[in-house]
């Protein structure tokens, strides 16, 4: 790995490690957008131009001023809870190795059928940049890029709903307070 | 080892620390910010396979996987306003018991 | 490594740019807002300097004209007032994130600059230099990103003020930001549809044709209710001109600047100004021509139509720098409930509605 590969992974790594570990709720929603914004970093590096300026357009301009706004709107204590003793820390970092082997195991063990000759002449072909995706998306995957719209219309519609403080009717007072 | 197979690690590793922070942690909020951690370093491992492959598939269903987490991203913090409005708290263990 | 030096001289010219115009636009708006008011604004600071030395005699008179023009009053005294001013950091937030907000308000607005190209490409002494920081795929798309990411610089800086006054004012703030991008976002994809590409070279290269022989191809003859919509949406979204609630807050209540004092201070207000410098150079390269004289064609490639190309540039640049201030010390500010409705229910919809003009004419012609 060239060394800003190297770096972005670093940030991004660290970042995820502190979206977990920091207490205050607020300090990990900045941890993420770090992680987000490095991630759209190695998208860049894997050739995926369009997907890097998206990522950083949807998930760290969009999605996480969402999530600030109520975490900056519920103004939340930290979070209680029972110290990582070293048992309870052992036992988590077994079953995280446990997980990281389930996961990283069959992905990695694919490799020993590829050969990395093939992988120069195929590299340009997945480049990422905004004309072959939009043929890719309005050519081949148009049904589901327009299901995508109608799932977006059913989040917006869903948002609304759901946030919407139900207004309380009072009823008229029965009787007069005095003074007619 | 390949460069590139050194991203799928990356991956597996990001989507792991997503994993036992779900487990973690009680914050609603950072429940949700670790599935969009895991959601990520799937998205990531899509990229990757995309580059092996040599074809855009991978990063379509990127595409399609980030229209999914805005909109899930809404309602989800749509539902954890309105639970905070009837229990006063977004930890999951306040809102754990039926209401009686 | 001929290649690594002429990134490095673009980079610094590009930085330098940024600055530069900013800081020009700080003393545009105060001599053209004191022009506007009818006084006459800061001409004291260095207007009466004299000296016996000889070297420093034939500098003087220059000196004494800045001087008199406010210059040395904007970018010397208010800089050293800046430097020098007691930084306080309000009880029980955090230092870091005190300290990184208006570097995170700031270095979006930096970086966009990096994508715009400067001047029309040239060749120097054999090597063919391309005045453009970075050129990406997705040129457009990322001046909107970085417009994206700007945002969370506000809501650090609301947050790290530790009053519910700071925060709800940068939480306004934060609202407006993200509701104009909208109506830029749906500009841009107008303007992708015209051009063809998203890159802003090829947009301003194309901007050099007459249409009908006649009327030159800029961006504002295909696209007049665009120009507007991004003139509006632009100064809605760097919080300037009648849109500046979130600044006014700080006069009326106090908002999220209200923590801040001395070099930070001047770093969002640096960030603000340059705002306007990169809205000017959007406007003046997609909808204005860019570098073009409009019956003029000047001979492709040589280094001294660069450099005319690019005083033109500069020229339209500062002409929409100006416009700006104009505009903001002219008119008064919105309500915040009339500047969302001007956003959600005015502006979206003339955006999709032009868009889709756009779309059938650029089908059917």
């Amino acid at each position: 790995m060239s060394f800003i590969e190297f770096v972005f992974a670093a940030v991004a790594i660290g970042s995820a490690l502190g979206v977990v570990g920091f207490r205050n709720p607020l300090t990990g929603a900045f941890s993420l957008i770090l992680h987000l914004l490095s991630v759209a970093g190695l998208y860049a590096l894997l050739g995926a131009h369009f997907l890097a300026v998206a990522q950083v357009v949807v998930y760290a301009g969009a999605i996480m001023v969402l999530v600030l706004f109520v975490l900056m709107l519920l103004n939340l204590k930290r979070e209680s809870g029972r110290k990582m003793g070293l048992l309870r820390g052992m036992v988590t970092v077994g079953i995280a190795g446990m997980l990281f082997v389930s996961v990283a195991g069959p992905m990695l063990s694919h490799f020993d059928n590829l050969s990395s000759v093939g992988l120069s002449e195929a590299a340009k072909a997945s480049e990422g940049g905004v004309k072959a995706i939009g043929q890719a998306l309005y050519g081949r995957y148009i049904v589901q890029f327009e299901l995508s719209s109608l799932v977006l219309l059913i989040g917006v519609v869903g948002a609304v709903m759901l946030a919407k403080r139900k207004t309380v009717k009072l009823e008229p007072r029965q009787g007069g307070m005095g003074g007619e | 080892m390949e460069p590139v197979v050194s991203y799928l690690g990356v991956s597996a590793l990001l989507f792991t620390i997503g994993g036992v922070g779900l487990c973690l942690r009680r914050n609603a909020i950072v429940l949700f910010m670790c599935v969009e951690m895991m959601l990520n370093a799937v998205n990531l491992a899509f990229v990757t396979f995309s580059k092996i492959h040599g074809n855009l598939d991978g990063q379509i269903a990127v595409f399609f996987v980030m229209v999914i987490a805005a909109a899930e991203s809404a309602i989800g913090l749509a539902i954890i306003l309105s639970v905070f409005r009837s229990v006063s708290s977004i930890e999951t263990t306040d809102a754990a018991e039926l209401k009686w | 490594m001929v290649e690594l030096l002429i990134l490095l001289i673009k980079v610094v010219i590009v930085m330098n740019l940024a600055l530069v115009l900013g800081s020009t636009c700080t003393w545009l708006e105060r001599k053209g807002s004191a022009l506007i008011q009818d006084r006459v604004g800061a001409n004291r600071a260095g207007a009466f300097v004299e000296s016996d030395r000889w070297y420093l005699k034939p500098v003087l008179p220059i000196v004494r004209l800045m001087g008199w023009l406010g210059v040395i009053n904007t970018l010397l005294c208010d800089s050293l007032k800046g430097l020098t001013k007691e930084d306080f950091i309000p009880e029980g937030s955090s230092k870091f994130l005190h300290a990184m907000a208006p570097v995170v308000a700031v270095l979006p607005i930096m970086l966009a600059f990096a994508v715009l190209p400067l001047a029309p490409d040239f060749y120097a002494w054999g090597y063919y230099v391309h005045p453009r920081v970075a050129p990406i795929d997705a040129g457009i798309l990322f001046v909107l990103a970085m417009g994206s990411v700007a945002v969370y610089g506000i809501a650090i800086a609301g947050w790290t003020g530790n009053n519910k006054f700071s925060v709800l004012g940068s939480l306004r703030a934060v609202a407006q930001m993200i509701s104009y991008e909208l109506p830029m976002g749906l500009v841009f994809v107008a303007l992708i549809v015209i051009y063809g590409s998203l890159d802003v070279y090829t947009m301003v290269e194309k901007q050099q044709e007459l249409l009908w022989g006649v009327v030159p191809a800029w961006g504002i003859v295909y696209q007049p209710v665009g120009f507007v919509i991004l003139l509006l949406a632009g100064m809605a979204e760097t919080k300037r001109g009648p849109f500046d609630l979130p600044e006014a807050e700080s006069e009326l209540t106090a908002g999220y600047f209200t923590e801040y004092s001395g070099m930070k201070f001047l770093l969002f207000w640096l960030g603000e100004f340059a705002e306007i410098a990169l809205l000017a150079l959007l406007l003046a390269l997609l909808f204005f021509g860019g570098w073009d004289i409009p019956w003029v064609t000047l001979p492709k490639g040589v280094w001294w139509a660069a450099l005319v190309g690019h005083a033109v540039l500069m020229a339209k640049v500062i002409f929409f720098c100006l416009l700006q201030i104009v505009i903001r010390w002219t008119l008064p500010r919105f309500r915040y409930d009339q500047l969302m409705n001007l956003g959600w229910k005015m502006l979206l919809p003339v955006a999709l509605l032009n868009l889709v003009v756009t779309a059938i004419v650029k089908v059917l012609v």
